[in-house]
């Protein structure tokens, strides 16, 4: 006997005849453009068990949530498909759309025809549009055998994790704090503040980044809520939303020994910041000549400057011309740049450079008249607000513009001769390519943002990182400050590369996210736990051979039909939901819920079932 | 280009929810193409199939199958070894059993793993090709073996 319809018989959730509602997203053309939709939805209205199938442009829209609601209500669907985007778009979504509709949620059933089919197939509309076809139906056959499952609920910790003190770090604590959430605040270092403090005059206001850094400060020193601990590391931790396990090491023993704290949080912000990027040695005569230095020195250099003086000073010789060079680690060309330590190119543009640059041209200029500056850009990126009136006083104030090609960048080599140390060489576009050469008495090299290191939290929660290194975010306009791993967030440049009014704007964002996590004493997890089905086990205890997490199966006695019978049982708490147990069970009685065997079966004659041949 | 009549093997692809799930998607948001016969299973481990699955998968229509794991970056204790022993035993079975063993690979691809995801699709389309459509009765009686051998062992184990 097939023991696949065994499951379906005894599950009072499983209606006879089950009524699935499907539906079609053109996805504004993204997906229609390719797939033949409209054809889709007519082959689909042909499976077993389909009672409508429609299209709509933005089924993630509320009219198109709105249509699955009064679908169920009036054509009394039992059971949904959404056809559109990435599972891990939308799938909470359209989830919620039929919960409100009082369906059971796990009822629902979400195929992927964009990132998996549109996007992928776009030279084979035909092949695509059957491609669609067949998922739908092996959805179809899944959801048709879903059971009602109920989330399992457990503690919310209110209390969140901040790794990084930094800008970012020090107002989601802040804000976080200021809503009544208590806070425990990570820093390497021995100090609050990040790179911050170090950025002198920040754009586009011109305000003094110690006096910013002072104020963050100040609000998160006197809260009670918020505990800071400095020289200090996470160095394990595990679990999930509501209950992350959290092992921080530090100098935290009553004389200042090293010791470990562990601690129980809901949430973790990962504020971990950039580091910026170290040119190679000799890279544009970095390290060979003391008068190379990178914008961060520059910056200390220029803070350091005292009284009024017609040049700049630095080793106590007078700076009569300056070049600044752009793009330093940023915008990285296969075959023209050498690749990191870890192998990668740097193929993205920093944002930050090309500002801090105009800004520190126009400071010199302003401050030190008799100091000439040269600027050698690829491309001029003032994108934010505020930030293109720095390149307007730069060419007022006389800075000097080159523009090379990214792949011939300048040449920079330094001399002991008389006159300048150093000889930049350049092929500049605005004389229309005339190779010219420069003399400097300093250069500056614009350093770009490469992804900070927090390989613990990394490694031990998954967290993803995009190509470029950095943590990468579910999506970069839906759910910007989210990643992957539920109870996660990002804050600041740990994300990508940001100035300081976007750190600080993605460090709001994370704490009210942050905030929104805790509105409920409980949280919810998804039921994908190992299921028995205790007509079909027999006892044998072979999936206690596989299970690798104690306490989440036992095998108990119970009474069946006047005699006592050994059976496996599994405790949601503890269970992972792997289903290791599933593969060897004699009499297929364990299975994951919500990922059972036969569901896949089901899926997979869905993938081969003869549909219509999609003639488009 | 395909004729009316040629071979179009069916390809599933068991992909992991952690990695190679979201390492298919990355290939479809840039923009890469690659065969409309390859389907994409989600799954939170492939170590949840017993060998009579696979088999049965075959015995069904599914000309190839690619086990598109996390490797060493699966977040469940011990599975992927799980994994690789039960396919090797697998593998034994269809090679003994006369059924071509390049249908099935296991592999494992990483949320970023564009490349990999692309070359390792294209092989298997590749392969199933040349090889021609599965023996389909002929795994439906390799199925019911391998079932038969699972009861089998357990009434061995409980006695």
């Amino acid at each position: 006997m097939d023991s696949v319809n065994d499951t379906a018989v005894q599950d009072p959730a499983h209606s006879a005849s089950p009524r699935v509602g499907v539906y079609i997203c053109r996805c504004g053309g993204n997906i229609s453009d390719v797939v033949d939709t409209d054809h889709v939805a007519e082959v689909c209205r042909l499976i077993p068990g389909v009672a409508v199938a429609k299209v709509h442009t933005f089924m993630c829209s509320d009219p198109g949530q709105q249509t699955i609601s009064d679908d169920i209500r009036q054509e009394k669907l039992d059971r949904v498909v959404v056809a559109s985007c990435s599972p891990f778009l939308h799938e909470l979504t359209f989830r919620g759309a039929v919960m409100r509709s009082r369906m059971n949620p796990y009822l629902y059933e979400h195929v992927n025809i964009r990132e998996q089919c549109s996007w992928a197939h776009k030279h084979d509309p035909q092949g695509a549009t059957a491609k669609a076809i067949q998922l739908i139906s092996a959805a179809v056959g899944k959801v048709r055998c879903a059971t009602a499952l109920e989330k399992i609920r457990l503690p919310n910790h209110r209390r969140a994790l901040v790794v990084g003190g930094g800008p970012a770090g020090m107002k989601v604590a802040a804000d976080l704090a200021a809503c009544g959430i208590p806070v425990v605040v990570v820093e390497r270092s021995d100090r609050l503040g990040g790179k911050l403090p170090t950025l002198n005059r920040l754009f586009p206001d011109g305000q003094n980044a110690t006096a910013l850094t002072d104020k963050l400060e100040s609000q998160v020193q006197v809260n009670p809520k918020i505990e800071i601990l400095l020289k200090s590391e996470v160095t394990q931790v595990s679990g999930f939303i509501g209950n992350f396990e959290v092992t921080i090491h530090g100098d935290f023993g009553p004389s200042g020994q090293s010791t470990d704290i562990h601690t129980t949080v809901g949430v973790i912000v990962m504020a971990t910041g950039f580091k910026p990027y170290v040119p190679n040695d000799g890279e544009f005569s970095y390290r060979k000549h003391p008068a190379v230095v990178t914008t961060l020195d520059f910056n200390a250099l220029l803070a350091r400057q005292h009284g009024n003086r017609r040049t700049l000073e630095f080793d106590g010789r007078s700076i009569r011309s300056i070049a600044f060079i752009h793009c330093v680690g940023s915008r990285q060309l296969d075959g023209v740049h050498a690749p990191g330590p870890d192998g990668r190119l740097n193929t993205y543009c920093s944002r930050v450079c090309c500002t801090t640059v105009l800004n520190q041209a126009v400071q010199v200029r302003q401050n030190f008249p008799d100091t000439r500056v040269y600027d050698l850009h690829q491309d001029i990126r003032t994108y934010g607000r505020g930030h293109e009136e720095y390149y307007t006083d730069a060419s007022r104030a006389g800075v000097v513009f080159f523009r090379y090609h990214g792949d011939e960048p300048p040449k920079v080599v330094h001399t002991d001769g008389p006159g300048s140390p150093l000889r930049i060489t350049v092929k500049d576009y605005l004389s229309w390519g005339e190779e010219l050469e420069l003399e400097a008495d300093m250069v500056v090299l614009a350093v770009g943002m490469t992804p900070g290191s927090c390989e613990t939290l990394v490694d031990q929660l998954k967290l993803p990182r995009g190509e470029d290194g950095f943590l990468q975010e579910i999506h970069p306009k839906l759910r910007p400050v989210e990643i992957s791993v539920n109870g996660v967030l990002l804050a600041g440049t740990a994300q990508a590369p940001m100035n300081i009014h976007e750190t600080l704007a993605a460090a709001g964002a994370a704490a009210v996210k942050a905030r929104a996590m805790f509105t409920t004493d409980e949280v919810e997890l998804n039921p994908y736990v190992a299921e028995v089905n205790t007509q079909l086990c027999e006892g044998s205890g072979a999936c206690l051979t596989q299970c690798e997490y104690d306490g989440a199966l036992t095998l108990t006695e119970i009474q069946q039909d006047g005699r006592t019978v050994r059976k496996a049982r599994v405790n949601p708490g503890l269970c992972v939901g792997c289903g290791a147990c599933v593969a060897v069970c004699p009499t297929q009685a364990i299975n994951v819920s919500g990922w059972r065997i036969d569901q896949y079966d089901a899926m997979v004659d869905g993938l081969v079932r003869d549909m219509a041949p999609a003639t488009v | 280009m395909l004729s009316e009549n040629s071979f179009n093997p069916k390809i599933l692809v068991l992909a992991t929810e952690a990695c190679a799930y979201p390492g298919a998607d990355a290939v479809g948001k840039a923009h890469l193409e690659y065969g409309a016969n390859v389907y994409v299973l989600r799954v939170p481990s492939p170590v949840l199939f017993p060998e009579d699955f696979y088999l049965r998968c075959y015995a069904r229509g599914i000309d190839g199958i690619l086990i598109a794991a996390c490797g060493s970056d699966c977040p469940y204790r011990g599975a992927y070894d799980r994994l690789a022993a039960r396919i090797d035993r697998l593998t034994t079975r269809m090679k003994t059993g006369g059924l071509e063993i390049q249908r099935i690979r296991l592999t494992a691809i990483c949320t970023v793993c564009i490349k990999a995801y692309l070359k390792e699709v294209g092989q298997m389309d590749e392969q199933l090709r040349a090889l021609g459509p599965v023996n389909r009765p002929l795994a439906e009686q390799l199925r019911i073996a391998a079932r038969a051998q699972m009861r089998e062992a357990a009434h061995v184990h409980a006695a």
